[in-house]
This record gives structure tokens, sequence and C-alpha cells, in this order.
């Protein structure tokens, strides 16, 4: 389990793509937010919908991923996945996650990783709880619904974030 | 004769109300007011403003005497016997070791520069060996920073028992020298013997006083006013007749301090805010007394040398000997650093500073002039950065809760339940709409100057007073509901970790979801029993153990049983984010420091 990249290193474009944005998804609970962005996952992975989903339930059993301020970042492990996968999905409306400040949820980023990640899988969550912790621009990503205009957002972000 | 009784007494009093006063500005500015209060007696004696000659080692000797077995006692009594448990190894070692060794590393410096005997610079050594527990206390609890409980007792619980040993070994060395070393008169048998007549007759006088103590205190039917004085007699009187029998009065007072503060007993509350004053009147009355009685134009031929030797003692002889004294109780880098920063030296080092001069010891000038000045040195330097270095070494914890207001009201004879009168403040859960729980229902509702009882009042409102008798066990919950809801700011939502965990969950459940080796102890454990057993002592807010390359950190245990983990934080790039905002933002923030304290107003 070698570290190919030095922490800093690691790019939110390394983990998504356009089209693993979802601007606007309509769902009305934390099960279907699951379902929906498994099936998106699935879909862009090919693997089963199932297994990415069941892997997501599971470690939501060990503790919710709702970190707080509208934000959750489900994530999981599946021992079929080439690489690191990321899916960040806008909610039309905010759905309850049981986030540890109890304030619904509407922006998501999901991350799957393959087994053999180790200490890959850890640096990229740990990337992604960072970009999402500045307010700015999680504000900025609720005030679009534009797919490129997120993705833009989403890329640029790390790079005014390293300055 | 009876007249010249006057003008001492408006001297007394008016110094005593004017460092009182200039409290409030040192609140603005953030000096440590020990600091000031020591410089007011400064400027009001021989080369200062007041002019007022006062040179008697005598009296000085033992009003501090007195002071200082007061601020001890109430030392004891403010400490929870939790966090005596939680530190209590860390911290003895430290108030014995710890302090032998201090004065043996600072010794040769001393001995270098101050151009003393290398006895003498072994009892300069011993009388700058202890912390000052009014200071230390002060800074910690006053200063407002919440601080990881088991450093923040470590400090406490140390600061308030190494004063018998820092007073032992300078007594013991005043007699060397005057005895010109070890011979006929003292040999090393006799001084084992004297250092365990004094810690073990200390020991055990204090707790049975402070038994007999707390017996008095729930049995006799006085007057509530009157409970708190026949303490502090009884404390007084336990103290002189423990020093009497050879045995250390200090540690004494310190033990039925511990024991008394421990116990429950109908008039806490009373007793705890008549100990509020007093101690704080003991504190002033030192430092003014110990600030008279210095001859600051004694102090520039001496000032370079005893400062060198100052920033010996707090960047080389401290740390150093905090760290050999903390190597087996696995305090991290970062703490060790804090423990030994915050060793400031206070009132005490300047007492027994004046036991050489009443031993009529030939250096006895060099020795008091010198450890003014460098208690006067770390009160500056340490005194006036503890905030920003625990800042800067990720110690402060997020607080829980916002501001709460209320008021805890003794209940006479006893009872098992308490009254507590909360003001209903905005943004707080119970102002928001959030019940109260049918066990804590008001029993009084004080709207606008009106009293409504409990079920005529309806909703609390914001700006209501109210009432609730409730068992103390659920102090932590109601708070919960009355105070003000604080957001964690990102940063330091970067302190609890990125996930929150639920501690009932398998350990293995856990390192089978982030590809972490499961540790060989923890295959069968849940997160929260493996995390207890990592820590020892019981788990607090914000204790951190590192697992693989994460770190896990308590985020929340229960209000009911001690150290129960309820919650934990995983924090997946711990290295990470030591190097990003614990260095910008508390830099920032020091930088910017002296700007808000000019601000800020005083609480």
């Amino acid at each position: 389990m070698k570290t190919n990249y030095e922490g800093a290193g690691m790019e939110i474009t390394d983990l998504i793509t356009p089209e693993c944005v979802v601007p606007n998804l309509r769902v009305g609970s934390k099960k279907q937010v699951l379902q929906e962005l498994a099936k998106v996952a699935a879909e862009v992975t090919g693997q089963s919908e199932r297994a990415v989903f069941d892997v997501l339930l599971e470690r939501e059993r060990l503790g919710t991923t709702g970190v707080g301020n509208g934000i959750a970042i489900p994530h999981g492990k599946l021992s079929t996945l080439p690489g690191l996968k990321g899916i960040f999905a806008r909610l039309e409306e905010p759905v309850d996650f049981d986030s540890i400040d109890d304030q619904p949820v509407d922006l998501i980023f999901l991350l799957l990783a393959p087994e053999s990640a180790g200490a890959d899988h850890l640096k990229a969550l740990a990337r992604v709880s960072r970009l999402l912790r500045d307010r700015g621009i999680c504000e900025k990503l609720r005030g679009t619904s534009d797919p490129e205009a997120l993705y833009t957002l989403l890329s640029q972000a790390q790079t005014s974030q390293a300055a | 004769m009876i007249e010249s009784l006057f003008p001492v007494i408006l001297v007394g009093a008016g110094l005593v109300v004017i460092s009182i006063l200039t409290s409030l500005i040192s609140f603005r500015v953030g000096a440590p007011l020990l600091l000031v209060f020591l410089l007011i007696g400064l400027l009001a004696g021989e080369d200062g403003l007041g002019q007022i000659p006062f040179d008697d080692g005598h009296t000085a000797y033992f009003i501090g005497s007195i002071a200082l077995a007061v601020i001890l006692f109430d030392s004891g009594f403010g400490t929870r016997l939790r966090s005596f448990k939680v530190a209590a190894w860390p911290s003895l070692t430290l108030a014995s070791l710890g302090v032998a060794l201090t004065a043996a590393l600072l010794a040769p410096f001393a001995h270098l520069f101050l151009d003393l005997s290398w006895l003498e610079s072994f009892l300069l050594g011993a009388i700058v060996g202890s912390t000052d527990a009014a200071a230390v206390f002060f800074l910690l609890r006053v200063g407002g920073i919440n601080i990881r409980d088991r450093v923040r007792a470590t400090l406490e619980v140390e600061s308030g028992s190494n004063d018998p040993m820092a007073i032992f070994l300078t007594v013991t060395l005043v007699d060397l020298v005057r005895a010109g070393g070890l011979g006929e008169g003292i040999t090393p048998v006799m001084l084992l013997q004297a250092f365990g007549l004094q810690m073990g007759l200390g020991l055990v006088a204090g707790l049975l006083g402070g038994w007999v103590m707390l017996q008095g205190a729930r049995h006799l039917a006085l007057e509530a006013v009157l409970h708190p004085l026949v303490l502090t007699g009884l404390a007084l009187c336990l103290f002189a007749a423990v020093s009497m029998g050879g045995g250390s009065g200090f540690l004494a007072v310190y033990v039925a301090g511990l024991v008394v503060g421990n116990g429950a007993h109908p008039n806490r509350t009373t007793i705890r805010r008549f100990q509020e004053g007093l101690t704080w009147l003991a504190q002033i009355t030192m430092f003014l007394t110990l600030g008279l009685l210095a001859t600051p134009s004694q102090f520039p031929a001496l000032a370079v040398s005893s400062a060198v030797v100052a920033i010996v003692l707090i960047f080389f002889a401290r740390p150093l000997a905090v760290w050999i004294c903390l190597l087996p109780f696995g305090f991290n880098r970062d703490e060790t650093a804090f423990v030994a920063w915050v060793g400031l030296r206070g009132a005490v080092s300047i007492l027994l500073a004046i036991l050489p001069a009443l031993a009529e010891l030939d250096a006895s000038r060099t020795l008091f002039n010198a450890a003014f000045i460098i208690v006067l040195f770390s009160l500056v330097i340490q005194g006036w950065t503890i905030r920003p270095m625990a800042k800067w070494l990720g110690l402060v914890v997020p607080p829980e809760l916002g501001p709460v207001s209320k008021v805890e009201l003794d209940l006479p004879h006893g009872g098992t339940h308490e009254l507590v009168v909360y003001r209903v403040t905005e943004g707080s859960p119970v102002a928001e709409g959030e019940r109260i729980p049918r066990w804590a229902r008001p029993s009084l509702v004080i709207r606008a100057g009106r009293s409504l009882k409990g079920p005529e009042a309806g909703r609390p409102r914001v700006g209501d007073h109210v009432y609730i008798f409730h068992a103390p066990t659920y102090g932590p919950l109601l708070d919960r509901l009355f105070a003000k809801t604080t957001a964690l700011s990102a940063e330091d939502r970067a302190y609890f970790g990125d996930f929150a965990l639920n501690g009932g969950q398998p350990m293995a459940a856990l390192t089978t979801s982030y590809g972490i080796e499961t540790p060989k102890d923890a295959e069968e454990k849940s997160i929260a029993e493996w995390m207890g057993g990592q820590l020892g002592a019981a788990a607090t807010r914000g204790d951190r153990v590192p697992l693989g390359g994460v770190d896990l950190i308590v985020r929340a245990v229960s209000d009911n049983v001690e150290g129960k983990i309820i919650e934990v934080g995983l924090s997946l790039d711990p290295e990470g984010e030591r190097k990003e905002p614990r260095v910008v933002g508390p830099m920032r923030r020091f930088l910017a420091g002296p700007r808000t304290w000019i601000r800020r107003a005083p609480s």
C-alpha cells in the first residue's frame, strides 16, 4: 500500500470528471440519497449498484458521514474498483442526514475507493473534507445548478485553496 | 502611639483597593494580574512613588505564610478529585522529583553567573524551584482557556502540591549553608528522616484534619455565614499545629482542602464564595507585601546575570526536568512542552527568598534580589504567553457550550436536590422551543419582574429567570439546554476530526472500512472500549489516540457515567491538519493579539 500522492498533491480533479456532477438531485430521505448516488456511481464505474449501496450503508452504521453545515461525505471501499472515484451532488431540497449538527444536508460528495487504496483513500477523503469545510466554496456551490459551473468551482477551488 | 496605627491601615487598605481597581486594566491588556500586584507593591515601596520604608523580613514572612496557607487550602478545595485521579502520578512526580531536578539543573548556572558558592547556588535553585499555585490557577481558570483535561489537571495539581517540596529543600539548604555543609550537625540520614517526617506528617494530618473539618461542615448547626470562618480557622490551626510538630503545614492544608472540597456538605456554595474572596485577598496581600519588601534600587547590579539565570530556568532547567519527569506517563511532545512552559514562578519563590535573610546568611541580599528578578521574568515571559502557547500547541479544546447564565443556591438542611436559577439566553435550545424535561420542571419563573408559578409561565422566553430543583447529576444536561449553542469553526472541526463515529461500534468495522491494520488488543472491542483502554485514565473530550496514520478523538463522553466515550471523531490526515491551520491560524491570532486585548472589555 504505497502512497502515490504526496498529501498536498491530491487533487479533486483526480477524483471526479464532469459527468460525475449531479446538479439537481431530487430525493426525500437519506436512504434515497444513497440509493440514487449508488445508481450514478454504478453507471460511471460499471460496478453493481447494490454493492455500492451496501458499502455506503455499512459505513453509515459506523457513524454518520454528515459532517455539518449541510455537507455529507458518504464513502466506502469496493474490491473490484480500479481507482478512486468521486461523485458530487447538489440536492434540490435539503434532507435529514443525521448530521452531527442536526442540520439537513444539501451538498454531497461521494467517494469510492478500491480495496487496495490504503493511505490514498484517507488522503482523498481528507482533501474532500477540507475543501468542503470552506464556507465560501459551499455558498458558491449552492448558488448554481449548472453542471459545468459546478465542476469548474470544484476543480478551481483546489488552486485557490493551495495558494 | 495609637495614632500611628491609622496611617498604616490607610496605606494598607488603600493599596488593596488600588490593586483591585488596577485589575480592570490588567484584564484589558492581558497582563498577568499577579504581576500587576507585585508592581504596585514595588511602586509603593521605598524606591517607588509611595516611598514606604518596609524592610521587615519577619513580618513579611509571617504575612506571606498565612496567605500561602489560605491559598493552598483553597487550591485543594477547588481541585476536583477527578482531576486529581487523572493527573496524580505525573503531577506528584513533577512536584517532588521535578522540583529537585529543576533546582539541581539551575545551580551550575547560578554558580557561574551570580558569584554564589555551590551550596548557595543550589539554594537559589530550590527557592525558585516550585511553580506558583496562585499564578497557574489564575491563568488557567480565569484566563478562560479550555485546555485538555489531563494537561490542565497535571499543572494544577503540580502547582498546588510542589510548594512543600520547595520549602523543605530551601529550609534544608539554608541550614546547610549556615552549618557550612554536611557534617556532624547535619547528616544525610537526618535529612531523609526530616523529609519523611515533613511529608508523612503533613499528609496524614491533612487527611485527618480534612475529615474533621468535613464532619464539622456537615453536622455543626451554625449560622451559614459562620461555616466558612470556622473552616478557615481550622485550616490555619492545622497549618500551625502540623508545622509545630515538624511536619509540612502547607502540605497538610492542601490535603485537608482536597478532602473538604470533594466531600458533600450543605454549605458548599457559601463556603466556596467566601474562599474565593479570601484567596483573592491573600494573594493581593502577599504580592503587595513582597513587592514592598524588595528594594528595586539594588536590582540593576544583578539584573543581567539574574536575567540569564531566569532564561536558563525557563528554556532549559524546567523543560528538561519536566521532560524527564513525564517520560513514563506517555505525554506527547506538545503536552510536555506546554507543561514545561507553564512553570510560572511566583510569590512562593519570593517568600522563600526571605528565609536566607532571616537566617542571616552572607549571600541573602543576592539571593533575594536574584529570586525576585527571576520571578518577574517568569511572570512576564510565561504569564503573558500562556494562551497563545496553548493555541499554538493545539491543546485548547474548542468549547462545547456557549456561555450559560446561572446561579446555584444552597439548600438548608442538605437534601438531595439543588436549586439553580438560569437566565434564558437568546439562541439557547430552550429559547428556541426545546422542552424542559419532566424531572426539571421550573418551580418559579420570573418574567419582567413578575413571579409566575412554573405551569402558569408556559414556554420560557428570552430574559426569563427560571428556578429549577434538580438532582445534581443532571446539571450538565440542563446546562446544555440553557447554554447558547456554539457553532464549531472550521478549525474546531479540524480539531475534532472529519467524521463522527459511534463509540459503541466494533473496532474491526472501523479498521476494515479504512484499510487500517487492527491492533492486536482491539479485535473484540468496541471503539469506545479500545480508546478507553489506550487512554488509561478516564477519557475526556478532546483526548486523542493515534491509530495507523489516523487519529481518533473523543468528541463526547457520557454525562452520567464518568469517562464513558459516546462519540468519537476521526481525523484522517492529522499530520496535514497540524501543518495547516495549527500554525497559520494561531500565528495570525498571536500577532493580532495586542489589538484584540486592547479592544476586549473586562468580563
